[in-house]
């Protein structure tokens, strides 16, 4: 019986963009995903049924600590209880290929032709593949800007233009909080997260790991520069603590004039926020000297299919409607503003159209057009416990538990040795 | 073995077989996983990986570390509390008595993802109730969730408010116990209040007592939902990892069996020592 329905869906796949799925027998399949990107998925279904009306999907929006957590211990238990399709995000994916090889379908033997994996740039896909197996197809990246406060900077006199390194970022934060009485510059995730020290440290060519995730490069000269900017925007009061609800609550209350995030942030100012309409702006991230870069990613994510998926055909039609064309990426952007890494979509013309929400700025090739600078950067099988580490170590450096910055990345960097056993970069 | 045991045995198979599956198999192989490095396919023997690692872990003291505080913080807090709060429902000039019992165990009712998001809401930065409190008394806002100090106080604030109810049910129930007489005695002889309380109800309640500090031991060497609600999953950087939280990340999110597994028998060694203690302090002197 399974024999027959694979067929048919294979069928499908073969008719490709054809509109002529009428044998096929009715298939479903399920997607666990979390917050915008399951919105941006259920967004991208009705191009997709129009094309392929026999393929139901169903999109489950479980959050994303969850669909991280139930899909380690489904793939721990043999693969049992997955859907078809899983998002996985880009820096948490190697230790899915790494510890689980069998857990996940060769996206090759489903038709991912080299072909298809040109039209995605090399430093979204080195995570993806194990080896010579695609594991995962890359979804969005995270360009990282400044989403900005149009009017708490300009009543304070501030263009965001001026703003080229973190220090003028700390000066027009002094500005803009005594213009703007009981609003913040900026906010970071102290407690759960460590993603500014993330974005900073990528901007500035450094991160946990080597480019080749075989050594640790956490107690780099960049890093520590990076950690030390941190904790001075901290104790000026540029950056105070909050996480990920409580930043949509200040930004919906009006309490907090910038937010530093990957392109993906868009579509959660906008829907969450949907009255402060024309009040946001994004500018470049700042760099750490008035020269530096300015370009850096964060998060991002892609869609792999279960090895134990009934219908996998069917969830890779899916996917490569979805992922593998302009109209499916461009829907996504659209909506709930995911950053498309198809290369082919930025090039849409809706790219360079001015966005009303932001204030008629055209974003998306303001944002886009850092993409091309961002360094690669590795997330390997150890990201949790480098993170772990990182966490506490930042905690601890904050409340004067180290002498200085570069003391506390040391010891995180022997942390990470003795936890991985990799060595520490020279 | 007699015909009659053996019968014995069939009928007791089906939950063996259970128990052998389910228990001992578990037990027995993670013994033997936490001798291996469970980070390489395949898995291969290796003492050092796991249990080398765990006495020179920072991470681990740290987790061993919040875990006391609780316990030696949050424990005694809380039962002190429990008996003020028993003592006050006994008391014959208490009105709507049915309603304070409820009021106070009320709390066990709640859901626990429920509660742990209302104390996010009450404890938020800018918004919460708590902080507005604070500010209307002239105190500064404090950053709960940030601070490693103040995240620690708020898991035992919640802690306590979840469970003191319920202890103090089960102590009302040893107060209740108490014969009349033996207060009457006392009063006749012109035992002042508060020396009663000292010389007659404490020692009366010591079982129950002993009971309701055991059974809190055990719940917060095993914490784990209020860290990975409330705080986080164990933050800020680590601030309210416990054990439990430790294991978990080890396990579930390094996906490191093997050292999860060392954690975990460490953990049971830990909880028996201190039950260990526990019988030793609250033994009967001949």
């Amino acid at each position: 019986m399974s024999f027959k329905f694979l067929g048919a869906t294979a069928l499908v796949a073969a008719l490709g963009m054809g509109s002529a799925t009428a044998l096929a027998q009715p298939t479903e399949i399920t997607i666990w995903s979390w917050d915008i990107a399951a919105s941006s998925l259920k967004a991208s279904l009705e191009g997709f049924n129009k094309q392929f009306p026999d393929i139901k999907v169903n999109v489950q929006d479980l959050g994303n600590h969850q669909v991280f957590d139930k899909t380690l211990a489904a793939c721990a238990a043999g693969g049992d209880g997955l859907p078809d399709v899983v998002t996985i995000e880009n820096y948490k994916a190697e230790i899915f290929w790494n510890r689980f090889p069998d857990c996940f379908a060769n996206l090759k033997d489903l038709g991912y032709t080299s072909e298809i994996q040109a039209k995605f740039p090399d430093f979204k896909r080195t995570e993806l593949e194990a080896g010579d197996v695609p594991y995962a197809m890359p979804w969005d990246s995270g360009p990282v800007a400044v989403f900005y406060r149009r009017d708490y900077y300009e009543k304070a006199g501030v263009d965001p233009k001026s703003i080229t390194t973190w220090d003028d970022f700390i000066a027009a934060g002094k500005k803009i909080a005594a213009a703007n009485p009981s609003v913040v510059m900026a906010q970071a995730d102290f407690n759960g997260d460590s993603e500014w020290f993330r974005m900073i440290s990528n901007e500035q060519g450094c991160g946990f790991f080597s480019a080749d995730g075989q050594t640790i490069a956490i107690n780099q000269p960049a890093c520590i520069a990076t950690l030390e900017k941190i904790k001075q925007m901290k104790d000026a009061g540029t950056l105070t603590a909050a996480n990920w609800d409580e930043k949509v609550q200040a930004n919906t209350a009006g309490t907090v004039a910038s937010q530093l995030y990957g392109g993906w942030y868009e579509g959660t100012i906008r829907t969450n926020s949907p009255k402060l309409a024309g009040k946001w702006g994004v500018y470049l991230m700042p760099s750490l000297a008035p020269n530096g870069a300015h370009a850096a990613n964060v998060g991002g994510s892609s869609l792999a299919i279960s090895n134990g998926s009934q219908n996998k055909k069917a969830a890779w039609t899916y996917l490569n409607y979805v992922l593998g064309t302009d109209e499916g990426q461009i829907t996504m952007l659209k909506s709930f503003g995911l950053v498309p890494s198809l290369l082919s979509a930025e090039k849409q013309p809706f790219v360079s159209e001015p966005q009303s929400y932001w204030g008629g700025q055209a974003i998306w090739a303001d944002i886009l057009g850092t993409l091309p600078k961002v360094v690669a950067s590795r997330g390997t099988a150890f990201q949790g416990d480098a993170d772990g580490i990182y966490k506490a170590t930042q905690t601890k450096y904050f409340a004067g538990g180290y002498p200085n910055a570069k003391a506390a990345l040391d010891d995180a960097a022997n942390q990470i040795a003795s936890a991985t056993g990799l060595p520490i970069a020279q | 073995m007699q015909l009659r045991n053996r019968a014995a045995y069939g009928f007791l198979a089906p939950y063996l077989m259970i128990f052998a599956a389910f228990w001992i198999w578990p037990i027995i192989s993670s013994f033997l996983m936490s001798f291996q490095n469970t980070r390489v396919n395949p898995w291969v023997f290796s003492f050092g990986a796991n249990w080398g690692r765990l006495f020179n872990d920072p991470a681990f003291y740290n987790a061993l570390k919040n875990t006391m505080i609780i316990l030696i913080i949050q424990v005694p807090v809380m039962i002190t509390l429990a008996t003020v709060m028993a003592v006050l429902l006994n008391s014959p000039l208490l009105r709507a008595r049915g309603l304070f019992r409820f009021a106070f165990f009320a709390p066990i009712v709640v859901g626990e993802v429920a509660y742990a998001a209302v104390f996010r809401l009450m404890f938020n930065l800018d918004f919460g109730v708590i902080n507005k409190l604070l500010n209307s008394v002239g105190i500064a806002s404090i950053s709960w969730f940030a601070d490693a100090p103040a995240a620690m106080a708020l898991l035992i604030i919640a802690v306590t408010w979840r469970w003191a109810g319920y202890n103090a049910i089960l102590i009302l129930a040893g107060l209740q116990s108490i014969p009349g007489d033996v207060y009457e005695a006392a009063t006749l002889d012109r035992v002042g209040k508060a020396r009663q309380f000292i010389y007659i109800t404490l020692p009366l309640l010591k079982p129950i007592i002993l009971f309701c500090v055991i059974l809190s031991i055990i719940g917060s060497m095993q914490l784990f939902t209020e860290p990975f609600l409330i705080t986080n999953r164990g933050g800020p950087g680590g601030g309210t990892e416990t054990l439990g939280l430790f294991l978990y990340r080890q396990g579930f999110t390094s996906l490191n069996f093997g050292y999860a597994s060392a954690i975990a028998y460490t953990m049971a060694a830990l909880a028996i020592l201190i039950s260990l203690l526990n019988l030793w302090v609250g033994r009967d002197e001949k």
